[in-house]
């Protein structure tokens, strides 16, 4: 039997939310990726330091879309930063994304400049738009490039609690909500935050290596090997966080484990049980244990770390559905489940989603064509120098 | 302003009341008691040293759904969402328990349910709305301010300001806000307001003809809903979430969540 | 140590601080009138809440106007029923008149109430249609509740309930025992007490169940109204609209229902002069129900 409260009928938080969380977490773990060049010295890394700061900063940019599309009044959007509610999770959103906006801005702005100056020095129309970026300034040399660099290194350092603040507070958010069973768990913080940086170095595998590929470009192996070191890594920590939380409150049994072994048995089997855990936590953690632990050939491990990074995106993206839409499956009259199929052509349907996701990667293609995200083959002399 | 509503009544004023108490329950036709207005539609002038509260006697709901058609007519509720409604419990056996809502905007139950009579241990109508909680969840939760509790314990949202994020529909445990798909604000039950401003009473209280939804002022020693709430056995709906509801339930199944 | 130059990174960063102020300025510019007045919401919020316009009218409103049909209504069974209850949200009709409000009248509108449900109280009116119709011979299920109950007036109650005598409480199995119908109980010698009629008006039931409306229960006509869980009080009905609730012949009849007749010309055959202008049914019917109290004389105690 299944009764749900009239008004729980409609899902409230749609795909648009499970889109929200997904791309600030390829946010968070991009930049992670970043940092770990520019303030942790992981020097292998160089090849995709620039790459990723890039990636954060087009998803940065993206990132509110899903929220404004979801909206009942986008208009009054500001109304976050204008009246913030600080007893509210969600209220610190405005001023922390832009905030942490300006930190990737800024660390893009120094970290690049080089590059700017370089192509400001053409002509046309996008060489005006370089000398607008770089405010009209077009001198460098070894001074202020080693200032550029101190100032970028304490940017990436700065940006990474900001970073982690921008995507956790989501996972706060859910797991605050103590009217939801599902959702109510101090954990969901910290599973957020290490599944964000399991899905950012995923999509920097993903894209890397599809980018290289299409333009004939060589693979860099010491780095791609770091960050399969890097995603094994931290998907053990983000799929255990999974499981103890979903083992932890199964072995409690208190009252509410009743409906939700039911939801997980009836809704959510396949989503859940099938796909997140067994197919996408499993496979790619034993294809990434394969590839890291054994002594495996180039090609064979570029392969393989590319198939688990595509399968860790989709782990990802089905644990944010599998909490946002899992969770608005169960009524809180405890007695039954309600449905939800996004629709295709709606104002938070299924196109919709997939328009949002794909245009930063469209304009990330107009940035590198800006100015390359990816070091040169041949060092030039101006890059001697750590700038990126 | 809201205040505690354990008050305690003179032995001799007690005895009186509960000679009373029926027909006092009877009494819901008139003007508030201590309304302080010389009229039913004139504001009323104390209206921010009240701290309003509900009662639900679920033994008297005949599952008409009454209330449920005059809150939607009252607040122009869009088909769909409620602002309050009625369930349905019947307990079997079994031990199983089988609840619905009644079909349909009217909120008219029409049939028992397919059920064997001989199943069933017992049925009963609980009517739902929003408890208007003293520690709301909702209003801690809203990103912008736009849901508050008034000076006289009204929880309420502001439609000029709300952003309609949904967060608070998500917050509330008790499944009584909505998203209104006309004006896509947060919008729920608001004691009708802008009645009880008035010397009125909330259109659901009024329409009801058994007497089972009572409505009063918990900052009044001698109103009728202290009376009463000191009289009967009452629970609240999951008082595990802290949220301190304001309405109570008198005599309450243990099945109801 | 190497020589580093930040004059560049001058310009950026103050425009950043410059971008802050502005924003900050423009933030504080765009807070709502009265927001944070009386805590962080915008007060006035609450007025323009107040401010909204009521459907329903208060309850004591019908009457200034309709003051006949509140007098029937208020004596009647449908008392507790407010009047915007069945006829819909009314201060538009009280401030121009110009909206007329609904009559509802269709059998639909009265069993939204009154349809047999097991969740509704025991003690709460409350018919299935068949058997309703089977009871008082009517044949078309399609007749509207209306055809013989009048909303206002549902019973015809000769005095007003809420001066009825007062009675102890009466209760039938089945407000009890909810799934079994009376006919499957059996009473066990523990049962707690329910007041059965027989065990105080025993001769009177005895007597009942001997003549022809033996079928009707004793709370039919002697319409029940609980008013706390000891009592409730108790009209003993004797209006002659009343019984025409079943026995006024019509269409709508069915070959077996109880012996119908034509009102008023029934009174008009059988009239024998001035004095029978008034007289009711159990005027002239009483043996056809049972014997009074007064009939039993000295046998039963005075």
């Amino acid at each position: 039997m299944d009764f749900v409260f009239p008004n729980e009928v409609h899902v409230t938080w749609t795909v648009m939310i499970v889109l929200y969380p997904y791309i600030t977490g390829l946010v968070a773990g991009a930049f992670i990726v970043s940092s770990l060049y520019h303030v942790f010295g992981r020097d292998e890394l160089r090849p995709v330091a620039r790459f990723s700061l890039a990636s954060a900063f087009v998803f940065l940019c993206f990132a509110t879309l899903p929220l404004l599309i979801h909206l009942g009044h986008p208009e009054r959007a500001f109304n976050i930063m204008v009246t913030p509610h600080f007893t509210s999770a969600m209220a610190g959103f405005g001023y922390i994304y832009s905030a942490y906006l300006i930190v990737v801005v800024f660390e893009i702005w120094f970290v690049m400049r080089g590059d700017f100056i370089a192509r400001a020095r053409g002509t046309g129309l996008v060489a005006l738009f370089c000398r607008a970026i770089v405010l009209f300034d077009l001198h460098e040399d070894d001074a202020t490039r080693a200032a550029d660099h101190r100032i970028a290194r304490f940017l990436a350092g700065l940006g990474i609690p900001m970073a982690c603040l921008l995507h956790g507070y989501v996972g706060f958010l859910f797991g605050s909500i103590k009217a939801n069973p599902w959702w109510s768990t101090p954990l969901m913080f910290v599973i957020f935050i290490f599944s964000a940086i399991v899905s950012g170095i995923a999509v920097l595998v993903f894209h890397y290596v599809v980018v290289h590929k299409i333009n004939g470009w060589k693979l860099d192996q010491a780095c791609l090997r770091s960050l399969g070191r890097y995603l094994w890594g931290f998907m053990i920590i983000a799929v255990s966080l999974e499981l103890l939380e979903i083992l932890s409150i199964g072995y409690q049994q208190t009252e509410e484990w009743e409906v939700l072994a039911e939801l997980i048995d009836r809704k959510l089997f396949v989503p859940y049980i099938v796909l997140q855990f067994l197919i996408f936590s499993l496979g790619p953690f034993l294809m990434l244990a394969t590839i890291v632990l054994l002594r495996v050939r180039d090609r064979v491990h570029n392969v393989v770390l590319w198939l688990a990074s595509v399968m860790l995106l989709f782990q990802v993206l089905l644990m944010r559905w599998n909490v946002v839409i899992g969770g608005q499956l169960l009524s809180k009259s405890m007695r039954g489940f309600t449905d939800y199929f996004p629709g295709l052509w709606e104002r938070e349907g299924l196109v919709t989603a997939a328009v949002v996701f794909t245009m930063p990667f469209v304009i990330l293609y107009v940035f590198h064509r800006v100015v390359p995200l990816f070091p040169p083959a041949d060092p030039r002399p101006l890059d001697v120098e750590p700038t990126g | 302003m809201a205040g505690d509503h354990h008050t305690k009544l003179s032995r001799r004023e007690a005895l009186a009341l509960l000679a009373a108490g029926p027909g006092l329950l009877l009494l819901r036709s008139g003007p508030l008691r201590a309304a302080g207005a010389s009229g039913p539609a004139d504001a009323d002038p104390d209206w921010s040293s009240r701290n309003w509260g509900y009662a639900i006697d679920p033994a008297k709901c005949i599952g008409c759904g009454a209330c449920v058609r005059a809150c939607r007519a009252e607040n122009h509720v869009p088909v769909g969402r409620f602002r309050t409604w009625v369930e349905r419990y019947h307990v079997l056996r079994s031990g199983e328990v089988h609840v619905d809502v009644a079909p349909g905007p009217n909120h008219v139950f029409t049939a028992d349910v397919g059920v064997p009579r001989e199943e069933i241990v017992k049925a009963f109508f609980v009517p739902k709305l929003c408890n208007h909680c003293e520690r709301s969840v909702c209003s801690q939760v809203c990103p912008v301010g736009a849901t508050y509790t008034s000076p006289d314990g009204v929880v309420l949202v502001d439609s000029k300001h709300c952003i309609g994020c949904g967060y608070c529909v998500q917050a509330c445990p008790y499944g009584t806000r909505f998203i209104n798909p006309e004006t896509h604000v947060a919008d729920k039950c608001t004691l009708c307001y802008h009645r009880i401003r008035h010397g009125l009473q909330p259109a659901c209280v009024q329409a009801c003809p058994t007497g089972a939804r009572l409505f009063g002022d918990l900052n009044d020693p001698h109103g009728m809903l202290t009376t009463v709430l000191s009289q009967r056995r009452y629970r609240v709906l999951k008082p595990e979430m802290g949220t301190h509801p304001k309405c109570f339930y008198l005599g309450l199944d243990r099945e109801v969540v | 140590m190497k020589p580093t130059s930040y004059r560049h990174a001058l310009l950026p960063f103050a425009l950043l601080a410059l971008g802050l102020a502005t924003a900050f300025g423009v933030r504080a510019a765009l807070v709502p009138d009265t927001f944070g007045d009386r805590g962080w919401y915008r007060a006035a919020a609450v007025d323009d809440q107040a401010a909204l316009a009521a459907s329903y009218a208060p309850p004591t409103a019908c009457a200034e106007c309709h003051d006949d049909k509140a007098a029937l209504h208020a004596k009647d069974a449908h008392e507790r029923v407010p009047c915007q209850t069945c006829h819909g949200p009314g201060a538009e009709h009280v401030a121009t008149n110009e909206v007329k409000l609904p009559k509802p009248a269709a059998a639909s509108d009265c069993l939204a109430c009154h349809q047999r449900l097991l969740a509704r109280p025991g003690p709460f009116p409350q018919i299935d249609r068949r058997d309703h119709f089977k009871l008082v011979g009517v044949k078309d299920e399609s007749t509207p509740c209306t055809t013989c109950h009048d909303p206002h007036e549902p019973l015809f109650l000769d005095r007003d309930r809420r001066q009825a005598r007062l009675h102890p409480l009466i209760q039938r199995c089945r407000d009890c025992h909810l799934g079994r119908t009376d006919e499957t109980l059996v009473k066990p010698a523990d049962h707690p007490a329910i007041f059965e009629c027989q065990y105080c008006h025993g001769e009177i039931v005895a007597d009942f169940k001997q003549r022809p409306h033996q079928r009707v229960p004793c709370t039919t006509c002697h319409l029940f109204t609980k008013e706390s869980d000891f009592a409730g009080r108790i009209v003993r009905d004797a209006d002659p609209r009343f019984c025409l609730l079943c026995h006024r012949a019509g269409a709508f009849r069915s070959v077996d229902a109880p012996p119908s007749i034509e009102w008023p010309s029934h009174r008009d055959d059988v009239s024998t002069g001035p004095q029978d202008a008034n007289k009711r049914c159990v005027d002239c019917h009483q043996d056809r129900i049972h014997l009074r109290r007064a009939d039993l004389g000295a046998a039963h105690g005075g």
